[in-house]
């Protein structure tokens, strides 16, 4: 079962030290203040996790929470 | 004239529970934490086996004190090794006590590095042939992780280092940190170890040296089989007797002698004489007698040669004595922690004292001829004033402390 929104803010929040409250879908990765190791720690989380490889590279600070989430499940979901 | 060296904090965390109190309790009541456990943990077992793993983890004393960003990932070795050491130095009343900055030293015994951390990259390289690996591995699993993340939890600046002696690791950092306070580079010491080996590859691993009971743990009973792995961690906090009497802390007792030796003799079998050694230079470093009736903290692995060798080294170390003295036991209760092993021991050994009253040596089945030593095969009232903690690592390196009642 692919996982859903809720379990990829979890681990945002666990990986990236964020209160979950503050990750709402409109903020950008910038106004998050997410430090570069936070963001890959998140993505290696997920990666353990769901058994995929998403590169660093395809993060954008500029993107919206909600597009960073959409962009990891659309990943998990094709495996 | 010599430095005597107070214990002024105890923390701990084993399968027996999250702190002092609750693992005094525990043991004191003869509960033992071992129990079926399968590995990897959270998965589908690819084995099983007897274990003494930690449940549930309440970190928040840990984790309202530090910046997450700044101390970096942690190891469940970390984990462990940082709530033992919150609750010791909360206990101590030092939190933001100026001897913290440059007048305390931290000494920390590991057996063996950041185990989960390790094996979650190997995984990834090996196992599913990914080929980067978290960019924190090498910061987290690093041995000396915890003495750098208890320093900056604390803002401990003077010296701080992992010793690293297998078994003995937390016994021999006690001892050297006992020095450290004698030899007056250090007011305060935050010591202890921990170990967190319950990964599948360390599992494997000692399974393969063919020590491990199927089964439990039985220290000197017929039947023994091996050890089990326990994890957690014990943290004591050490001080200058004077320092302590002057800003009126609660003194839980006393270190007062630290033997050490090494068989150099064979890499796991244990040698009669390195533990004598130890023992014997224990007893001379405290000016304790050899005749005078203690409660011995047994080395006690449940291994078939290590208690053989142990009771054997007793008995010619203390003779007839021997009667009126008392062993016991411990990881029978939470396991065998490795690094963390001597320093859990040695609190429950100083509890015990406090309280008047031996642990029992679980899962006793009946007596071994051959480990003829005087058991507290239930709790049993002591009004001993000594404690004398043993600690025999693979590869010969031998560690006793030797403790006394406030």
């Amino acid at each position: 079962m692919p996982p859903s929104r809720d379990e990829i803010i979890a681990i945002i929040s666990e990986e990236a030290r964020i209160d979950e409250a503050k990750l709402t879908s409109d903020v950008t990765l910038a106004s998050l203040d997410i430090a570069s190791l936070d963001v890959v720690s998140v993505l290696f989380a997920i990666e353990d996790k769901y058994g995929v490889e998403i590169p660093v590279e395809a993060v954008n600070p500029a993107q919206t929470l909600g597009q960073f989430v959409d962009g990891i499940l659309a990943k998990v979901s094709a495996v | 004239m010599t430095i005597r060296v107070a214990v002024t904090g105890m923390g701990c965390i084993s399968g027996l529970g999250q702190g002092t109190a609750q693992t005094w309790a525990r043991a004191a009541g003869g509960r033992s934490a071992i129990a079926p456990f399968g590995l990897p943990r959270n998965e589908d077992a690819r084995t099983t086996g007897p274990a003494a793993p930690i449940g549930d983890v309440d970190d928040s004393g840990v984790t309202a004190r530090f910046d997450r960003r700044a101390i970096g990932q942690l190891d469940p070795l970390s984990r462990y090794a940082l709530i033992a050491a919150t609750e010791a130095v909360g206990e101590a009343g030092l939190i933001d006590d100026p001897v913290l900055d440059r007048r305390t030293a931290i000494i920390i015994g590991c057996g063996s590095g950041g185990n989960t951390t390790f094996e979650t990259a190997y995984r990834r390289l090996y196992e599913r042939g990914q080929n980067r690996v978290h960019p924190q591995t090498i910061p987290a699993a690093m041995i000396s992780a915890p003495a750098s993340q208890i320093a900056m939890l604390f803002g401990v600046h003077g010296p701080a280092m992992t010793i690293a002696s297998a078994c003995a690791s937390s016994a021999h950092a006690m001892g050297e940190a006992m020095h450290m306070i004698r030899a007056g580079r250090a007011e305060v010491a935050i010591t202890g170890g921990a170990e967190a080996c319950l990964t599948l590859g360390s599992w494997v691993a000692w399974a393969s040296l063919g020590a491990m009971a199927s089964d439990t743990c039985r220290p000197f009973s017929i039947d023994r089989q091996g050890l089990v792995l326990g994890e957690g961690a014990a943290i004591l906090v050490l001080e200058a007797w004077e320092h302590a009497i002057a800003r009126r802390a609660i003194i839980h007792g006393e270190l007062i002698g630290y033997g050490a030796s090494t068989d150099a003799a064979h890499i796991t079998a244990p040698d009669q004489a390195g533990i004598e050694a130890a023992i014997r230079a224990a007893h001379a470093d405290a000016a304790l007698a050899l005749d005078v009736p203690v409660l011995i903290s047994s080395h006690g692995t449940g291994t078939r040669l290590n208690d053989a060798t142990e009771a054997r080294a007793l008995k010619a170390i203390y003779g007839a004595a021997l009667a009126e003295s008392l062993v016991i036991a411990t990881k029978s209760a939470h396991g065998h922690l490795i690094g963390g092993s001597g320093a859990l021991e040695f609190l429950l050994g100083l509890k015990a004292l406090q309280a008047g009253l031996a642990p029992p040596v679980c899962h006793h089945l009946g007596r071994d001829p051959e480990c003829e030593v005087p058991l507290a095969l239930a709790p049993t009232p002591i009004g001993y004033d000594h404690l004398v903690s043993n600690s025999f690592a693979f590869g010969g390196l031998n560690a006793v402390l030797i403790g006394r009642r406030a």
